[in-house]
């Protein structure tokens, strides 16, 4: 087991559940020494490295396949000229 | 108001067009894909699209040049969905929000962190099963997985754009991974994968 200090530790001294670590890592919201404390803890838990795995290859299927598509450009064109025309 | 409070700015009609131009203009396709993952509709996002960008020019005054134009973009597109679109055209949202509180603090969250769906499965899925299982959610979950997925909104953003607290984004946007994650297994499956 890890002995570094737990930075996920809120306050009040409760300790966060892995799939709360989790996903502070996988949205990018986790601190330098939270990603650092969750990388060691993975070593161990299995869970959390299989789920981080998973949880990080659908947020990247999402951001690719998802994502696509520029807006019409007679929709922007249309926007564009009714501002214009407005000011 | 559906527009975050900030301080009335006073604008000339030069300035204004440079904000809409250099500020809101540059988020249109990213307000696009939002507005038709809202309504599933090409033509309803783009009359959505082009409400929001009328409305965020007439409020123009509301916004404080160089802050956070895309949130501010988005937040005025989710609200003129509910209160315009979504009252007109589909039923009120029936997710019981208290159980899925409920469940986010209890005890069993890391029971189920473990899911029966493998990453060798994701890798053949070739774009239409990961959009489909998205459009399949609830519009408040595929909310929550738009704006941070997709968009990259942090979670006070997303609790700016969406009215609710941070806590209520965070076990919206869990209970959303979990369902979008169920309905990529019945893809899986279908596809020949095992997924338990």
């Amino acid at each position: 087991m890890s002995h570094q200090p737990n930075p996920f530790l809120s306050s009040s001294g409760k300790k966060s559940t892995c799939m709360e670590m989790l996903q502070l890592i996988l949205d990018g919201q986790a601190t330098t020494e939270q990603s650092q404390y969750f990388k060691t803890h993975m070593d161990h838990c299995m869970p959390c490295f299989k789920s981080y795995q998973l949880d990080m290859s659908i947020k990247e299927l999402l951001r690719t396949k998802c994502c696509g598509g520029d807006a019409p450009s007679e929709l922007v064109n249309k926007i564009k000229s009714q501002i214009a025309q407005s000011i | 108001m559906e527009i975050e409070e900030a301080p009335r700015q006073h604008y000339s009609d030069q300035e204004k067009g440079e904000i809409f131009n250099n500020e809101f203009l540059p988020h249109i396709h990213s307000m696009y894909n939002f507005g038709y993952r809202l309504t599933l509709d090409r033509d309803d996002a783009k009359d959505l699209v082009q409400d929001t960008y009328f409305k965020a020019f007439r409020f123009i005054e509301s916004f404080q040049r160089g802050t956070n134009a895309k949130a501010w973009l988005f937040r005025i597109l989710k609200n003129s969905f509910i209160n315009d679109y979504r009252k007109k055209v589909k039923e009120p949202n029936k997710v019981d929000y208290q159980e899925v509180e409920t469940y986010y603090n209890s005890d069993d969250v890391d029971r189920q962190i473990t899911p029966d769906l493998r990453v060798d499965a994701l890798k053949d899925m070739i774009g239409d099963e990961i959009s489909n299982a998205l459009n399949a959610l609830d519009v408040d979950f595929r909310t929550v997985i738009i704006l941070c997925d997709l968009e990259g909104f942090k979670y006070e953003e997303m609790a700016k754009i969406l009215d609710i607290p941070i806590g209520t984004v965070r076990s919206r946007l869990h209970r959303a991974r979990q369902l979008l994650k169920e309905k990529l297994s019945e893809y899986a499956k279908s596809m020949g994968y095992k997924t338990t």
